[in-house]
């Protein structure tokens, strides 16, 4: 028997909308298809109307969870457009908090993962722990969610002795836990059962489809824009690239809990060779016209902007490329061939971020498998015509 | 691998004090440095109007009561206000200031709205914004 | 006198009343431990300690809207809660509680009603494979194969498990196991292995995590309740907590040498017992994460069958030295 099973655009599953869409034989997967555009939020065209220095809390607004990634990815393009050098101390804190946020960001993930793993208890445990990085955040940015830190020409706040301590302390204890999640999710049975050899994606193909972040260093590539096209300060900070070589969600799993480790590292790095000085440069108002694309590497992989400016104070385009998007189409590999019990797992692997990758509407004609692209005059006329001759159906049905 | 591997750490934690705190009826508290809402000194304000082009929300709206007396009103729109504190940093004056609350919830959003109504001062700004 | 007992017998204890209330204990129990466990604080503000919150959430659901989806089988849709809930009371009356005494048999308490508690509480297993499966939805029905995939893997070995204890005694009366066990403890320790297995087949009887596989949110939505809401949700949730208590309430008598010593003290034994049944279920909760359907399927027959059969030749063989 097979049938198509919707997952989205909402389910539990799935803190956001998208729709994937499974042909399933019994409990296995034959083929799958993501849908997008429930979460249209017009932002690259509200960038627009929106100075340079308003833009960076429009930017931070992209995503929730890296809002930092956001921010930092503009301002270094907006910096390059400008011409800045910002100080060596604005630098560093931004490296710092960039590294706290992947912190912070992983845990969370590995939270996730054990929610759609069902094990709830890992997922409070990991979700206790995370708040000790929120603390942190808060009390050196001001906030917990959007730090705002970040600013044209540096940062917005520097740091004192007592918040450099602070953060030292704090890191013993995220080790230790950090630590004892590593033992407990490559020991917990039930736990690695559901997580070894789900969702491969092999080295291959993980080129091919242009997957990033963990998902692709989980596949064996050492990909990372830290080290290869170094931003900030990471050209000064040794750490090291994490992969595996399981191709699989527990791979997954491992390449983000060695990124932990090595988040660590890094803060105390940085906040031992803290340089002196001020933490921000005056910038001006207005750009130069020029184009420059920004590379950032997100706790979910590279997170590219690109930038145009026509010589006022506002952008003339600001694109954004968001790591999910980079994943989709390695998830639909991932995806074939498992169970629906592992939907969750997989499509959570790759640690999407919904809201941060919708762009644009396409449609794709179910039954030639065309796709094209369409402006919103030709979209309105469109559904006009097609819902012009049709009662309104009491009991809508799918459209499969 | 082991059974059970979760065990310890779980018993361990049975009779212990829950990491939550139970909200409304505990508070945690802030750090000094939270940013809640913005206010303002009006005596400080020499009605520059930085704040109200750097607002990435459009929160705050200053008006002229009276050219001639320099009387001007200023509302800043707490229920769009983003707390990004921006009004803070380009305020050359340091008119404008942070508060620590941050249960403002309000079931109408006219009741999130502040209002000053003052004369310009004359204050000397600071040499240098903090940002431009 | 006889008819007021059975009333009493029936609708307060250890009938309708107590066991609506017992199991709504059971469910803050259960809560409140697995919230601990995790470092949390569990049901805190209704009623002391957050005792009346199951209660509440009862009657809450109860007023809350209740939807017949328009495909699915509207009698049988509507009829399942309510089978389901008298197939489960029926069951606990027939546990060992009050209404028994050695010598003489009686309705609820007669040779081979271990077999009919036992087929009791595989029908509840069917009613929510029949309320996926009525109520025609893509997630319902998938959670209702699921159901009965699951009952192919942990059913036999709970039957060999419940029954072996059983054959030691020698007896296929609930009673009459429990008196044996109380005569000579030591003779319990003897079950141990199957204690365990049964433990785990209930955990996956009353589909609790890492058995939670038809109800997994994550991946089908409600599972087979997906579409079941209002007073109908209500009753299956009590359903599934009156179903726990019955179920601890069988372990307990067949493992634990039952609740000896008359209405009250047997009513103080009867909750010592069950709660330390099910501080186990709430752990093994704790522990785990769910796992796929077919490793479910693949675990029962590799491990927990064949310890099973163990655990009966272990008392064949006690039997046979003791004899
Ligand atoms: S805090 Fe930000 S959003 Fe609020 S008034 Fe100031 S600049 Fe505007
Ligand atoms: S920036 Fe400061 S001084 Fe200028 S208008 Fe705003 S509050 Fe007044």
């Amino acid at each position: 028997m097979k049938f198509q099973i919707p997952i989205g655009p909402q389910h539990p599953a799935l803190k956001e909308p998208i729709s994937l869409r499974m042909t399933v034989e019994g409990e296995v997967i034959r083929d799958a298809d993501i849908r997008l555009g429930y979460n249209h939020r017009g932002l690259e065209k509200l960038a627009e109307q929106k100075t340079w220095i308003q833009n960076i809390y429009l930017t931070e607004r992209i995503c929730g969870i890296c809002s930092h990634s956001h921010t930092t990815c503009y301002v270094q393009g907006v910096e390059k457009l400008m011409e800045l050098e910002p100080p060596k101390r604005g630098l560093y804190i931004r490296t710092l908090v960039a590294e706290l946020e992947r912190i912070h960001s992983h845990l969370l993930w590995l939270g996730v993962a054990g929610h759609e793993a069902g094990f709830d208890s890992f997922f409070m445990y990991t979700w206790r722990d995370r708040e000790i990085v929120m603390d942190i955040l808060e009390i050196i940015t001001g906030n917990r969610v959007h730090y705002g830190i970040n600013t044209i020409g540096g940062v917005r706040r520097d740091l004192d002795e007592q918040q450099v301590k602070r953060i030292l302390d704090s890191l013993d204890i995220l080790r230790q836990r950090s630590e004892y999640y590593k033992h407990l999710g490559t020991n917990e049975p039930s736990f690695v059962a559901r997580l070894a050899g789900v969702g491969y994606l092999s080295r291959e193909d993980a080129i091919a489809l242009c997957a990033v972040g963990p998902t692709l260093r989980a596949s064996g590539v050492a990909m990372d824009v830290r080290k290869d096209d170094p931003y900030a300060v990471y050209d000064e900070v040794p750490f090291e690239v994490c992969t595996a070589d399981t191709c699989d969600v527990l791979g997954r799993t491992v390449v983000r809990i060695k990124e932990l480790f090595q988040c660590y590292n890094i803060i105390e790095f940085l906040l031992k060779n803290l340089p002196a000085g001020p933490v921000a440069v005056r910038a001006p108002r207005r750009a130069k016209p020029n184009e420059v694309v920004s590379r950032y590497e997100a706790p979910r992989g590279e997170n590219i902007h690109y930038i145009k400016s026509n010589g006022t104070d506002k952008p003339e385009r600001l694109k954004v490329r968001a790591p999910t998007l980079g994943n989709y189409a390695a998830t639909i590999q991932m995806l074939k061939n498992g169970f629906i019990a592992d939907v969750p797992l997989i499509f959570a692997a790759i640690d999407p971020c919904i809201c941060c990758a919708e762009r644009a509407v396409s449609l794709v004609d179910a039954r030639t498998g065309q796709e094209k692209i369409i402006s919103l005059n030709s979209l309105k006329s469109l559904s006009l015509k097609l819902s012009a001759g049709n009662k309104r159906k009491r009991e809508a049905e799918w459209p499969l | 691998m082991k059974l059970g591997a979760f065990i310890p750490e779980l018993l361990r934690h049975l009779f212990k004090k829950p990491a939550t705190v139970d909200y409304p009826f505990q508070k945690l508290e802030v750090p000094k440095d939270f940013r809640g809402s913005p206010y303002l000194r009006p005596e400080l304000c020499i009605v520059c109007r930085a704040c109200e082009r750097d607002c990435p929300a459009e929160a705050i709206e200053i008006t002229a009561v009276n050219e001639a007396e320099k009387r001007f009103r200023m509302v800043i729109h707490n229920d769009r206000c983003i707390h990004c504190a921006q009004c803070v940093d380009s305020c050359p004056t340091e008119a404008m200031l942070m508060d620590t609350r941050f249960e403002i919830s309000d079931y109408d959003r006219h009741n999130l709205k502040m209002e000053w109504e003052y004369v310009r001062a004359v204050v000397k700004p600071r040499s240098e914004a903090k940002t431009s | 006198m006889a008819t007021v007992k059975t009333l009493i017998y029936l609708v307060i204890y250890p009938g309708l009343l107590f066991l609506f209330l017992y199991s709504t204990f059971v469910e803050w129990y259960d809560r409140k431990l697995y919230a601990r466990l995790q470092n949390r604080m569990g049901p805190t503000h209704t009623g002391r300690f957050g005792l009346l919150q199951p209660i509440a959430d009862f009657f809450k659901l109860m007023a809350k809207e209740d939807i017949v989806p328009e495909r699915a089988d509207k009698k049988m849709f509507s009829a399942l809660p309510a089978f389901g809930l008298a197939i489960v009371f029926t069951a606990m009356l027939l546990l060992p509680l009050w209404n028994y005494s050695l010598d003489k048999p009686s309705v609820t308490s007669f040779s081979g009603d271990l077999i009919v508690v036992l087929y009791l509480l595989s029908l509840p297993t069917f009613i929510f494979f029949l309320a996926g499966w009525s109520s025609t939805n893509l997630f319902s029905t998938i959670g209702a194969a699921r159901v009965l995939t699951m009952l192919f893997g942990y059913e036999v070995p709970l039957f060999l498990a419940v029954l072996s204890p059983a054959v030691l005694a020698n007896s296929w009366r609930l009673a009459e196991i429990a008196a044996f066990y109380r005569q000579r403890p030591a003779l319990a320790l003897v079950n141990l292995l199957g204690f365990v297995i049964a433990l785990i087949c209930v955990q996956a009887k009353l589909e609790r995590t890492p058995f939670d596989i038809p109800h997994a949110e994550t991946e089908i939505v409600g599972g087979t309740f997906t579409e079941y809401s209002g007073k109908k949700l209500a009753i299956f949730r009590l359903m599934m907590d009156a179903e726990m208590v019955v179920a601890a309430g069988l372990l307990a008598t067949v493992f634990l040498g039952g609740f000896p010593g008359g209405p009250l003290f047997g009513l103080l034994n009867f909750i010592v017992k069950t709660l330390f049944v099910i501080f186990f279920l709430s752990l093994i909760r704790a522990t785990t994460s769910r796992i796929r359907v077919d490793q479910v399927v693949s675990f029962a027959w590799k491990y927990l069958a064949p310890l099973a059969i163990v655990q009966l030749l272990i008392v064949i063989l006690v039997k046979g030295l003791l004899s």
